[in-house]
Parts: C-alpha cells; sequence; structure tokens
C-alpha cells in the first residue's frame, strides 16, 4: 500500500481502467474530423506523393510554417506581457484591461481583417483620423507583413488568457522573498514569473499556431496563399489536391502538437497555488510605458475594427436620415440570434471543459504512452479548418454511424463545436488539475468526502479560474464559428456570426457593421461575467 | 482506489444525457401534414427569401432553405451523397451545380421550365437553368467622364487616356470567373499581354467591388471593373449624392460578360414536381420583376426585360462557356493575375 501511494504520489501509477476508457472514447469522437481527412487522402486516384512534393504544395507548406511561426511568436511576446502587466502590477485602470484584451478573439477572421484593412487605409476612419491629428500613415495591408500583423492582433488572446489565469494563481511568496532580496521587477518577471508560466505561455502560442495554419479569412483578404487557402480554392473543382494537402496541414498540426508536449513535459511538473491575493508589483515610471503599449495593442486590435464597424454602422443611420434607403435591420434580427449565440457558445464550453477534463488527468497525473497519442489527436482537431471539420460530420453521421436521425439537429452543431474548439481547453484543464495538491485531494478523503463532494468542494474551487479560462477560450470561438454553423446547424437556426456572414455576402455593408458590434458586446458582457470574475478567484 | 476516478465516467454519462435531452427538444418540429421542399442556397437570404416567402404564401408549402457559399454547400450535398435532404440547390454561378451535374445527382427539369431561358441560360443536359444574371461593367465618375468618352472595348483601357485611373479588383472572384473566359476566348498570350499592359498603364488595384464603386464615387479614381449590381445598391442608398455610373462595353466585346446564378434539382428529391414548381416560380414574371427591379440583376425569363436602368445586357454569359477543366483554368487565371503584378498596385 505504501508503495502504491508513493508511486501515486509521484504521478507514476498505472492509470485506472475507467479513466484509460473514458480517454479512449474522447478520442475516438476527436479523431473523427482528423480520420475523415485521412481516408478521403488515401482513397484519391493516386499521386499523392507527387501532389505532397511539387512546387504547388511546397510553397504555401514553406509560407504556412513561416507565418505560423512568426504569429506564433509575436502573439507569445504580446500575450504575456499583458497578461503580467494586467495580473500582477499595479497598472491603472487593470479592470477595465482585463475585460478588454481578450476581446478582440472575438472577431470573426473575416470581419475583423476586413475592418482593420479598411480602417487603415485611404479613406478608412482610422487611417482619416490620424491623418487629422498629423501623423500619415501609408499601410498597405497585404502578404506576409499583412497576415501577421492581422493573425497576431487578432490571436494573442490565446496566450494571454491562460498565461493570466496562471500568474493569478501564482504564489505570492517567491517572489516576496526576491523583491525583498533585492530583484528587480524585471528581474522577478525573469525568474520567477517566466518559469512557473512557461507551460501556459507555450500552450498559448500552439493554439496560435495552430489557429493560424488554418485560418482562411485573414490570409484570403490579405492574398497570402497558405495550405489552407490552396485547399479551399481547390475544394470543390480539385478535391484530391485539396485533400492530401489537408492531410499535409494535419501532419504538420502533429508535429508541433508533440514538440509542445515535448515542451511542456520538461516544464515544472509541481505547480502550486496561492492563497492569498497575489503580490502587485509596483510600475512606478513604467507606469506611462506600460499603459501606452496596453493601448496600442488593445486600440489596434480591439479598438480600431471597432471604429471602422461604428463608422459603416452610423453610414447606415446618416444615409436614413438623408432620405436615402432605411437600414435592413429588425429586432428580430439581433435578439433571436443574439440569444442563440449566447446559449449555444456557453453550452459547448461546458461540455468542452466535460471532455478534456479526462484528458487532463490523464496526462497530468498518469505517465502512459497512450496520454501522448490522445493529446495529439485531441489538439491537432483545431488545426482542421471548420469546413472539413462540419463536412467529415456529415459524412460520419450519415454514412458511418448509428446516429442518421440526428444530422441537422444542434447536437451535431455542439458536437461539432466541442471537437473543433476543445483542443483550446486541454492545456488550461491541465492546469486546472495540476493546481489540485494531492495531498489536499488525500485528506478530503481521509475525511471521508465522496468523489463528487471532493469535486465541487475541493477541486472545482482550485481548479475554476484556469477552466474559466479554457472555457473562454472555446466560447469566444464558438460565437463567431461559421462554416460549420452554416453547414450541419439545424435549419433555420441563426446566430449572430450567420447573421453577420448573411449581410455581408448581400453587402449590406451597415447592417453587418451594427450586427458585429452587437457580436463584440455580447461578448465582451460573457468575457467579464464568466472568465475575468472567475479568472481573478483567487486574485 | 475504486471510487478515485469516477469523475470522468460521470461527465461522458452527463455529456450524453445532456446531448440526448437537446436531441428530444429539437426533434419535435415538422408537422406530417404540410409539404415541405428543402432548399440549399447559395444565393443570399436578403436577396431570394422575399422570392421563398411568395412561394410559400401562394402554396402553402413549406420551405426549409439552408443558406450558405455554392462551393461549400455543393460539398456538402455532394458529401450527403444519396441522403441528402436537399431538394433544391441554388447557385452563385454554374461551376457548383455542374460539379453536382458531374457527380449525377441532378435530375433533368421540366422542358417547361427550361424554355423560360435561352439555350445559353441553361445546361445542354438540362439539368441546370439559370434565373439571374450579374454583368461586368465599367463604373465612372460622372463628373470626370462624359458619356461620348466612354470606351467601347475592355482593350481601350491599356491606352494612355486611361492612364493611372482605372481600379481592377483583381482578387475578386468575379473578375477571376471573367478574366478565366477572356484568356479562353482570346488565348493566354492575348490575355496576359492586356492584364500586364493593364498593370504597366498604371492600373489600381483594389480588393473588392464595392471599394471600388465608393472610390470613384468619391472620385479617388475615376474608372472600375466591377459587378453591375453594386452601383445599383449604392445609387439606391445615397441617392444623387453617389457620383458613380455603369457603362456597359459595346455588344460583343470581351469586356462585358454575364454570370448566371443557376437553380437545379437534386436527383434523389422525393419532391420533384413541388420543386419544379419552384423553379417555375423563380422564372415567372413577377419574380423576375422582383429580381431585377428590386434587388437590380438581370432577369433571364424570355419576355421580362431589365429594368431600364440596367445597362444593356452583355451577350456572353459563362453558362454559355463549357470549360473542361475547371480547376486548371482556375489555377492558370490565378497564376497569371498574380504573376501581372497588379495585387500589388
Amino acid at each position: 500500500m505504501n508503495e502504491e501511494v508513493a508511486r501515486h504520489r509521484a504521478g507514476v501509477g498505472r492509470p485506472p481502467r475507467s479513466l484509460v476508457s473514458a480517454n479512449l472514447l474522447i478520442a475516438v469522437l476527436f479523431a473523427i474530423p482528423g480520420g475523415y481527412v485521412v481516408w478521403r487522402a488515401a482513397t484519391t486516384g493516386g499521386g499523392q506523393f507527387a501532389t505532397i512534393a511539387s512546387r504547388p504544395t511546397l510553397e504555401p507548406l514553406w509560407r504556412t510554417i513561416q507565418l505560423g511561426l512568426l504569429v506564433s511568436t509575436a502573439a507569445a511576446f504580446i500575450g504575456t506581457g499583458l497578461a503580467w502587466l494586467t495580473t500582477r502590477t499595479d497598472l491603472p485602470l487593470r479592470r477595465f484591461w482585463r475585460i478588454a484584451v481578450p476581446l478582440p478573439l472575438v472577431y470573426p477572421s473575416f470581419v475583423g481583417a476586413s475592418a482593420l484593412q479598411s480602417g487603415l487605409t485611404p479613406g478608412g476612419i482610422v487611417h482619416d483620423l490620424a491623418s487629422v491629428t498629423g501623423i500619415s500613415m501609408d499601410l498597405r495591408l497585404h502578404g506576409l507583413f499583412g497576415a501577421w500583423l492581422v493573425l497576431t492582433l487578432f490571436t494573442y488572446p490565446y496566450v494571454y488568457l491562460p498565461v493570466a489565469a496562471r500568474l493569478s494563481t501564482l504564489p505570492t511568496s517567491l517572489e516576496e522573498n526576491a523583491r525583498l532580496l533585492g530583484d528587480s521587477p524585471v528581474q522577478v518577471f525573469r525568474r520567477i514569473v517566466l518559469p512557473q508560466a512557461r507551460t501556459a505561455i507555450a500552450a498559448g502560442s500552439l493554439l496560435v499556431f495552430l489557429y493560424t495554419v488554418s485560418d482562411f479569412g485573414a490570409v484570403h483578404l490579405m492574398r497570402f496563399e497558405t495550405l489552407t487557402q490552396t485547399i479551399f480554392r481547390t475544394r470543390l473543382f480539385d478535391q484530391d489536391r485539396s485533400f492530401t494537402l489537408a492531410l499535409v496541414l494535419l501532419v504538420l498540426a502533429l508535429v508541433v502538437v508533440a514538440a509542445e508536449r515535448t515542451i511542456a513535459r520538461r516544464g515544472t511538473r509541481t505547480q502550486v497555488v496561492g492563497d492569498r491575493p497575489a503580490l502587485l508589483v509596483p510600475l512606478r515610471r513604467w507606469s506611462a510605458p506600460s499603459l501606452a503599449i496596453c493601448t496600442l495593442v488593445v486600440g489596434l486590435a480591439l479598438f480600431s475594427p471597432a471604429a471602422s464597424l461604428a463608422d459603416w454602422g452610423t453610414s447606415g443611420w446618416t444615409r436614413q436620415l438623408r432620405g436615402g434607403a432605411s437600414l435592413r435591420l429588425g429586432a428580430d434580427d439581433v435578439l433571436g440570434p443574439m440569444w442563440n449565440t449566447v446559449w449555444i457558445s456557453v453550452v459547448a464550453a461546458i461540455l468542452a471543459i466535460a471532455a478534456v477534463l479526462p484528458v487532463a488527468y490523464l496526462l497530468t497525473r498518469h505517465r502512459t504512452r497512450v496520454g501522448g497519442v490522445i493529446n495529439a489527436v485531441v489538439v491537432a482537431g483545431f488545426a482542421i479548418p471548420g469546413l472539413v471539420v462540419a463536412l467529415s460530420l456529415i459524412f460520419w453521421t450519415l454514412h458511418a454511424s448509428p446516429f442518421e436521425f440526428l444530422i441537422g439537429t444542434l447536437p451535431v452543431l455542439v458536437f461539432a463545436y466541442v471537437v473543433h474548439f476543445g483542443a483550446q481547453a486541454v492545456r488550461t484543464a491541465q492546469v486546472a488539475v495540476s493546481t489540485v495538491p494531492r495531498r489536499m485531494e488525500d485528506a478530503a478523503r481521509l475525511l471521508g468526502a465522496g468523489r463528487i463532494r471532493r469535486l465541487r468542494t475541493v477541486e472545482l474551487p482550485l481548479m475554476a479560474p484556469s477552466l474559466a479560462a479554457g472555457g473562454g477560450l472555446v466560447m469566444l470561438s464558438t460565437m463567431k464559428e461559421l462554416p460549420a454553423t452554416l453547414l450541419v446547424s439545424p435549419i433555420g437556426f441563426r446566430t449572430l456570426a450567420v447573421e453577420i456572414w448573411n449581410t455581408y455576402e448581400a453587402a449590406y455593408l451597415p447592417e453587418m457593421a451594427l450586427l458585429a458590434l452587437v457580436l463584440v458586446a455580447i461578448s465582451a458582457l460573457m468575457t467579464w461575467m464568466l472568465i475575468v470574475r472567475r479568472v481573478n478567484y483567487l486574485a | 482506489m475504486l471510487n478515485r476516478h469516477h469523475r470522468p465516467t460521470t461527465l461522458i454519462a452527463i455529456t450524453l444525457l445532456l446531448t440526448t435531452l437537446a436531441a428530444g427538444s429539437t426533434s419535435c418540429g415538422g408537422d406530417d401534414g404540410d409539404q415541405t421542399l428543402t432548399v440549399y442556397s447559395g444565393r443570399s437570404e436578403k436577396l431570394v427569401g422575399p422570392i421563398f416567402a411568395e412561394f410559400e404564401a401562394v402554396t402553402g408549402v413549406t420551405l426549409d432553405v439552408r443558406y450558405g457559399s455554392s462551393n461549400d454547400l455543393a460539398l456538402a450535398i455532394s458529401t450527403e451523397g444519396e441522403k441528402t435532404p436537399a431538394d433544391v440547390f441554388l447557385s452563385r454561378s454554374p461551376g457548383p451545380a455542374g460539379y453536382l451535374d458531374d457527380l449525377a445527382m441532378l435530375a433533368p427539369i421540366d422542358t417547361k421550365t427550361l424554355d423560360r431561358v435561352a439555350p445559353t441560360d441553361r445546361s445542354p443536359d438540362g439539368t441546370w437553368v439559370g434565373f439571374a444574371g450579374r454583368a461586368r461593367v465599367l463604373v465612372y465618375n460622372i463628373d470626370e467622364v462624359a458619356e461620348v468618352d466612354l470606351p467601347g472595348s475592355v482593350f481601350d483601357l491599356t491606352g494612355p487616356n486611361y492612364q493611372n485611373l482605372v481600379a481592377v479588383p483583381g482578387s475578386n472572384s468575379s473578375f477571376q470567373d471573367w478574366f478565366t473566359v477572356f484568356r479562353l476566348r482570346n488565348g493566354d498570350d492575348v490575355a496576359t499581354r492586356w492584364l500586364d499592359d493593364m498593370v504597366a498603364n498604371g492600373a489600381r488595384f483594389y480588393p473588392k467591388n464595392r471599394a471600388i464603386i465608393e472610390a470613384v464615387g468619391r472620385n479617388e479614381i475615376r474608372f472600375g471593373l466591377v459587378n453591375h449590381y453594386y452601383n445599383h445598391q449604392e445609387v439606391a442608398a445615397n441617392g444623387d449624392a453617389q457620383r458613380s455610373a455603369n457603362h456597359a462595353f459595346s455588344q460583343g466585346d470581351d469586356g462585358g460578360l454575364m454570370i448566371i446564378a443557376t437553380a437545379a434539382i437534386l436527383d434523389q428529391s422525393d419532391e420533384k414536381e413541388l420543386a419544379n414548381r419552384l423553379l417555375t416560380h423563380l422564372l415567372s414574371d413577377s419574380q423576375q420583376r422582383y429580381l431585377t427591379d428590386t434587388v437590380y440583376e438581370y432577369p433571364l425569363a424570355i419576355g421580362v426585360d431589365a429594368a431600364e436602368t440596367l445597362p444593356p445586357a452583355p451577350a456572353d454569359t459563362v453558362g454559355a462557356m463549357q470549360i473542361a477543366d475547371v480547376a486548371a483554368e482556375f489555377t492558370r487565371t490565378i497564376e497569371i493575375i498574380e504573376a501581372s503584378g497588379i495585387l500589388d498596385q
């Protein structure tokens, strides 16, 4: 018994059979999109290897890797810096920044990128406002630079949220001691904070990489031909090539996921939590530059697209006032979709957390080979474009499962969200599990608390900040999801993203802009209620 | 030890339970008595929604409409295969319908319906029919350009009179549709030279049709190659304040092209008669009038005239051109456009 307890403490014990079977079930479900890609690529007419080795594949592949690395590096710096500033320093207006900083994640790629692009070019509101104040901007956003800038600005929250969650639970004692021993805030950051946050940073950067390589909206607008762009361009008339390239993308994702897991495993295995409010580093003379950085990032990523949207929206009002066409947007177009967006994104987030928690338990508390495989299957699903996820679910539901009756119902849609975005909650769930000290759980058990009671009273409160951060990512991603929503939702089920797309397709610019602003406002409210307050649980 | 890891199984159970509940709550729609037709529409709800509503009101049939991009919906239908719930498929252009036709997934449409349009506006084997057209035109600033000075041919635009004055939406899919046909008509050499000459003549790149209309309206640039309906939308919205107008090239000039939206019936549909009724409705005089008067498209039904404000319809349609290898042709088009450098102008 003693030996068993020791092994259990060290985290090398054999996982219980129920945990392994739960994990296998989850892995099978998450493998549906990837499995479909493999099957389609394998059953093409042949010549896959010729396709893969050809210039039209290798060039976009190289561009994809380049963009993925550049964006994830930049997002890692911005996300970590902002997380530290907003959770560990006396930065002014912290509460505001905590709500505003994660929000750029909610812009649907095509809306955010086009709003940012047209705002910054001549005739756009940001450009014109800047030239009034004497700043001349002549940014023509396109190519690698444009794609890098846009994707960095819209994806750094993937790093920010998990890192902020980690930092807000960090024990203060180490930092206090370091400060007492004479370390400057910068030294404290480098020597104490950074090592503790390393796994969260790596996890967030991984998500940024996977998002970047599977994004279509932004790279399309910036005319930067990545693999995903080629996959979309050939999706109808050259499906052999399209699915072969999707397979290449999947393999790239698996390689990166494996690399990140190696880093994560070398990282600190015992994460500790603080039991009192975190120490706030006084910024003093760095206060103004820090504010400037926050303002610049949030200004570019959140407010400049919002300014373009507001500009387009008001052009609709003024048009109406001048006697032109009235706004073609009624309350019904907004309220129903708004409610659908809210509830389905919350449901998807909760189910995603529930689905990845067993994976997190297996990965954190046990060392097994199967854990690595399951991790790869679940996380790599995020790199598969949403359209392919939708097609795989259509195929699987109708042709390869006993669930044909579920086609066109909400469970399939929610399932698509969970399988596609569950990856975003895996690492934060691992952090959550590792923040529960074994001794606390053991003590509770010795005192006779049952499994459910321990979960409710001991573990969930400790895990809440990290789980909320991961769930928040899933929620925000679900709120803007489009391709799967259009193809597998019940007919007539509308989310705000669907309505935005509808107006965008019909070139109803003012209406599209107003709907997008509603989406941003709603997600700000939900971010505050469900994530920020949770993440601050201990802070 | 036994009860330590109950949580995963509990969570799975909860998940399954919720899923079942959700299934129960959504599957209670659909009355048996009503006739229902499922439509996959690649045309936007804002454009075709009223046409569907009218059909429902007149016939009492319920239409379940899934909106999406034409290519994605065609992919969904081919993935659903014989189990697709779709009865009718509307597409932005003939390509996606042709793709389903190649998979033998489309049913022949009633001759009576097909005969509502000219032979060039339907597929040779009668599996899809055009119902609305969008024309490629030249938009110009009405304060800066006199009507008599407008060019007759797209080839004129490479001349000195148009230096630094023309906007080209090189990355836009309608422009690429047009350029593909332009290339197939004139050969790669002529088409490539035209585009290179445009670049040399200082043509400017804009990513979107609408951005061009706005730029021409405020005289940021004088001309632009666009789809015709954006200007009509802007004029309807802004009235006289919109200082731009459409110009059609001379009849038969390669600058003009009609891109047609198509309707098709799925072969596995159990409601083919009803589906034919919907297509007939789409091509009826009243709905064709709505399409041209309210959303400024070209009607394709014989005997229905385009709204007076629309420029003369181009003689050529994409539907009339049989393209053997669509993917290869589009890839070639994009290569030429990218090599020309227009996208960096």
